[in-house]
């Protein structure tokens, strides 16, 4: 897999992994998204848990 | 001749290139450094509220505070840097705003670009400033999820509206009014300070903290010198707070976030002048070195507004007043029946506010650029106001939806037991605990003048 946006460095600006393929970076984004709404529901979970059995 | 001319030329242009580069990656370096170092803020407050919490929720409080951190940073990529630069005009997001989409080909590595990250890591540190100032005053009580969903919408949302509209060039505050925060008194330490007070109000106080005549007692620190060195450390990194608050202009003379020309000299007359007023005038009023180094950091913020033009025995008058005034405000909180543990909303929202006001009496006329009003204390009232409006509102809502949902506060039961043994898979003190001689006072009588 050829992750990255350019072929040479010379000129080269956005040098980020996926860069040139917007899909991949928004695939990207919403699973760190993901993992920190998801952080919290299990930190809820957690909780509730924690309490219940104390 | 034309040759050694062509050759001159040749060379001139490519010292000016040099010399621009090593600007611009000055001044990335300067904000590097910043950030390093405002990160002390962070591990001082995690120190501070760690000692002000007894033995049984040490670890509790330091992990609620090493997850905020953790948390703002990925949602300030998200959002948190958009909020500051679309929405400058008030609640509709202004078009160049798109920059800071997390998907715009600036939020991430680009050779092109050497400012976009390094400033966004300083602001980030900024949103985590105000989740830690938010994070000491729920100590003991607050449950996990709640308090993150919380810290996110204050350090990733609320404060950075607020720096929208007054802590940035063309924010309304400033265009409209003049507002004049370059330390940021009102737009971090009012808006976090007010976010917490809303909180409590909906989050109660800790078991055993009140009697059922109203009357108070005292919930002691496990470890009030481990406090005192957060409280210390919070001030080293204060010096990269407000190094991060001016801007190195490569060639040129540093302005603040206004435009307006400064010295990073004028900030280090003036910060120091006002944290050692506040040492001062808390040692005055209440003898105890838990308020003496708060004292240091209501003295900085009392002056903060104005830290770029002030004479700098003005800046440490107004520390000396912040440090008096501030612990007495503590006291009425305890008296309304308000559980502040560790004083942030007198410390943060009232030291802010005294920052705030006092720069329209004593930096009133300076002039702003671009036609914009001049500082007037017509202009840092509505600014006061506005900020203390936009921290308690949101505060005092979100708090109170989390709460309707059971989210918000830790069963009294579990309080009584102690979180650690409930949530957290290690020991703070696994060997030994011995507790000290214990001085059995209340807050309100710790900030009577001692003999």
């Amino acid at each position: 897999m050829n992750t990255s946006p350019i072929e040479s460095w010379e000129g080269a600006e956005a040098v980020f992994t996926f860069a040139d393929k917007p899909a991949i970076l928004i695939l990207f984004l919403l699973l760190a998204v993901a993992i920190t709404a998801g952080t919290i529901i299990i930190a809820a979970v957690h909780e509730k848990h924690a309490y219940s059995s104390h | 001749m034309e040759q050694e001319l062509a050759a001159l030329t040749e060379r001139l242009a490519a010292l000016e290139s040099a010399s621009a580069m090593s600007g611009t990656i000055n001044s990335e370096i300067f904000y590097w450094w910043c950030t390093a170092l405002m990160i002390a803020i962070h591990a001082g407050f995690l120190a501070y509220e760690m000692g002000a919490s007894r033995v049984k929720n040490v670890l509790a409080s330091g992990i609620k505070n090493i997850l905020a951190f953790a948390f703002m940073v990925p949602t300030f990529y998200f959002f948190g840097w958009y909020i500051y630069l679309a929405f400058y005009n008030g609640l509709i997001p202004a078009a160049d705003g798109a920059a800071g989409l997390p998907w715009d080909l600036s939020m991430g590595p680009n050779l092109a670009d050497n400012a976009t990250g390094i400033f966004w890591a300083a602001f980030t540190l900024f949103a985590a400033t105000t989740a830690s100032i938010f994070s000491g005053a729920v100590i003991e009580r607050i449950q996990t999820a709640g308090f993150l969903i919380l810290a996110i919408l204050l350090g990733s949302v609320v404060w950075i509206l607020g720096g929208a509209w007054g802590w940035h060039p063309t924010g309304w505050l400033t265009v409209k009014f003049g507002y004049h925060d370059v330390g940021a008194a009102g737009v971090v330490h009012m808006v976090a300070g007010f976010f917490a007070l809303g909180v409590l109000l909906n989050l109660g106080p800790r078991v055993g903290k009140f009697n059922p005549d109203g009357s108070a007692n005292a919930i002691l620190a496990h470890n009030i010198p481990f406090t005192i060195t957060g409280l210390m450390l919070i001030i080293v990194g204060f010096f990269g707070f407000l190094g991060g608050c001016i801007i190195y202009m490569p060639g040129e003379q540093w302005i603040n976030i206004y435009g307006q020309p400064t010295t990073l000299s004028a900030f280090a007359f003036n910060t120091l002048m006002g944290m050692a007023g506040g040492i001062i005038g808390a040692w005055v009023k209440t003898r105890d070195p838990f308020w003496m180094m708060s004292g240091a950091l209501i003295g900085i913020f009392a002056a903060a507004s104005g830290l770029d033009v002030y004479y700098p025995p003005v800046a440490f008058v107004l520390g000396t007043f912040g440090g008096f005034v501030v612990p007495m405000v503590a006291v009425q909180l305890e008296r309304l029946g308000i559980d502040d543990a560790v004083g942030a909303f007198p410390v943060h929202g009232i030291g802010g506010l005294i920052g705030v006001v006092s720069c329209g009496i004593f930096a009133a006329g300076y002039p702003n650029i671009d036609g914009m009003p001049p500082v007037s204390l017509w202009g840092q009232i509505v600014g006061a106001v506005t900020m203390a409006l936009l921290g308690f509102v949101p505060g005092f809502a979100a708090s109170y939806v989390l709460k309707v949902f059971g989210l918000l506060r830790v069963p009294d039961h579990i309080q009584e037991k102690g979180l650690d043994i409930v949530k957290v898979p290690v020991s703070a003190y696994p060997e030994s605990y011995t507790p000290g001689p214990v001085n059995v006072v209340t807050p309100a009588a710790a900030v009577a003048p001692a003999e």
